[in-house]
């Protein structure tokens, strides 16, 4: 316990000195804050276009709006900042070696990987926290308060997705070499579930729906129920995968 | 325009958080000799010129591992 502590700080102080936190921080922030103001703004946008002849009439944006931007930011770009921010969180160390001290002075490995990815979720908790309640303060100022019908589930699905990205970092960078090898494995893992994402058939079992469907959910066009099965599998595949990585990587030559 | 100006004071913190973006990974890459990949002349210009992009793959992809 006091080693995974311990870790746990290593953690947090490479993570603030390697700018990572910086990055991560300002980035969400900016999400948040852009969101409801492009939202507010697409009218104006729209008109500054004016194409000869083509009168393009979009309705007056609504909170709804605001929130749908959020999510497309966050579940696209935001992902991808979080994907290239801990891309080399375990496999840099592996690569430079600095694990190979501590390993052999008694550091276990399973705390290696726990370690890692404590920190890595409490700083995506954190930074989509901060950009959910900056989203949310500009919309109510900007588009009145009215609260949306299940725009906390929403935002969970897509904090659980997370988890779920990380839990598949770690588990590519813990049998790959190299620093981005661990990286380009999960981005390929990701691009099969999007294509998988063509056949509502297997929608249930998919994880990406938790990263899809956020805006349906506030407008209503789905339903808590519709995804309750995927919450389900991605927290399995979540445990399933830091599992494995733990015993793959108990085997694997530092 | 008339509108845009009317949210410039939502327009004041975004500009400045993409600024401090774009400085911080200036300034760390003035400070190190040298970066993984092309040359610091390249990563000034992406640093400066691409928006929120540019400041994050310097920092995660080009910047130098040398503290």
């Amino acid at each position: 316990m006091r080693s995974y502590i311990a870790f746990c700080k290593k953690e947090v102080l490479e993570n603030l000195r390697t700018h990572k936190v910086l990055i991560l921080m300002i980035v969400f922030l900016l999400f948040g804050m852009m969101s409801p103001l492009t939202a507010k703004l697409m009218p104006e946008i729209f008109k500054s276009l004016a194409l000869d002849g083509i009168v393009i009439t979009i309705p007056e944006p609504t909170a709804l709006d605001a929130y749908a931007q959020f999510f497309k930011n966050t579940s696209q770009m935001g992902l991808l900042v979080v994907l290239l921010v801990f891309g080399g969180m375990l496999s840099t160390e592996i690569t430079k070696g600095t694990l190979i001290n501590m390993v052999t002075k008694g550091l276990s490995r399973h705390v290696v990987i726990l370690a890692k990815f404590t920190v890595a979720s409490i700083l995506w908790t954190l930074t989509l926290l901060a950009s959910f309640i900056t989203t949310f303060g500009y919309t109510a100022y900007l588009f009145g308060s009215g609260i949306q019908p299940n725009l906390l589930f929403s935002i969970f699905c897509l904090w659980l997705f997370g988890l779920f990205l990380l839990a598949s970092l770690l588990f590519f960078s813990s049998f790959t070499s190299g620093n981005f090898a661990g990286l380009a494995l999960t981005a390929v893992s990701l691009l099969i579930l999007l294509l998988l994402d063509i056949f509502p058939r297997l929608h249930a079992l998919n994880p990406i729906t938790l990263a899809s469907l956020n805006t349906a959910l506030l407008s209503g066009a789905s339903q808590i129920s519709d995804l309750t099965l995927p919450v389900g599998v991605t927290l399995g595949l979540t445990v399933l995968l830091l599992g494995s990585s733990m015993m793959v990587f108990r085997r694997r030559k530092l | 325009m008339e509108k845009i100006i009317e949210y410039l004071p939502f327009l004041i913190p975004i500009i400045l958080l993409e600024l401090v973006l774009a400085f911080s990974a200036l300034i760390h890459l003035l400070k190190h000799p040298d970066v993984k990949f092309g040359n610091k002349t390249i990563w000034i210009f992406v640093v400066l010129l691409v928006q929120i992009i540019g400041p994050i793959l310097y920092f995660t992809i080009g910047r130098s591992d040398q503290s």
